[in-house]
């Protein structure tokens, strides 16, 4: 489990950092007529996004997220910005309860 | 009077466990939820990615046939993220019809990882104990609800069973 966490965090980084690089220098670029950079970071985030999908799924998977939150966690490498926004939440509303239930068992009050 | 009033276990807090565990009980065959207008708008949804990927491959085959040596890489991506698509679904049907038959998912060893305590809290409170007061009681089962009430809240909006 740490270890599928801990590989959907740098993946979630890593494609997040590209995919600004990408969309805030990358595509200004372009537009001023310099496609060499777009292009090489277009293909370089295409690759790094394949890796990201396994991370997530399989994170999202053990963690047996239902529907709609796996499918958040997968688009979420394709929109600037939204993999941190993601991450964040993935991590405090599923990851944390689910490690913080691993380490100490549920239990009732008693006296 | 609080003891009587949650003595009959947590008839008013809804199932916990167990294969009925969504929101109708089970009426015909399993198959059956997937012909709900939720499960069909998920099927559309799919159906209309896919095609939309497979179309989007072959736009940019044309294009590197064209001359555009950068669509090679975009030409094999999609129908990989159409393959991807496709696997996603058929292990979230498969996932569903597990539940819905009372079975636990068990992708590799996700089961052994949760702690003991999380499934066996409402059978512990259920049948409060005699050496335990009605207040100490009451306040067990309010803590069992509220973790029935959660477990079932997050149904859609999170984890899975």
């Amino acid at each position: 489990m740490k270890a599928a966490v801990l590989r959907y965090r740098v993946m979630a980084y890593v494609t997040g950092v590209v995919l600004i690089v990408l969309c805030f220098v990358g595509i200004p670029l372009q537009i001023a007529g310099k496609p060499a950079v777009a292009n090489d970071v277009g293909v370089l985030h295409g690759i790094l996004y394949i890796i990201y999908l396994v991370c997530a799924w399989i994170l999202a998977r053990k963690l047996k997220l239902a529907t709609k939150p796996t499918v958040i966690m997968l688009l979420a490498g394709t929109i600037p910005i939204m993999t941190f926004i993601v991450e964040r939440w993935v991590t405090r509303r599923f990851i944390n309860p689910a490690l913080a239930a691993q380490a100490e068992p549920a239990e009732t009050v008693s006296r | 009077m609080l003891r009587q009033r949650y003595s009959h276990g947590m008839d008013d807090a809804g199932p916990a466990q167990g294969p009925a565990q969504g929101t109708a009980p089970a009426a015909g065959p399993v198959w059956r939820f997937l012909i709900r207008p939720r499960w069909v708008g998920w099927h559309l949804l799919m159906v209309v990615s896919f095609l939309g990927m497979l179309w989007l491959g072959d736009w940019q085959l044309h294009r590197a046939l064209g001359g555009n040596g950068l669509s090679w890489a975009y030409t094999f991506e999609w129908p990989l993220f159409a393959c991807f698509a496709v696997v996603f679904w058929a292990k979230t049907i498969r996932d569903e019809f597990r539940v819905k038959r009372g079975q636990a998912i068990v992708p590799d060893h996700g089961q052994e990882e949760l702690p003991l305590g999380v499934g066996s809290v409402q059978a512990g409170t259920a049948a409060p104990k005699e050496d335990e007061d009605a207040e100490l009681s009451a306040y067990n089962d309010y803590l069992a609800r509220l973790n029935a009430e959660v477990k079932r809240h997050g149904r859609w909006h999170g984890l899975r069973s």
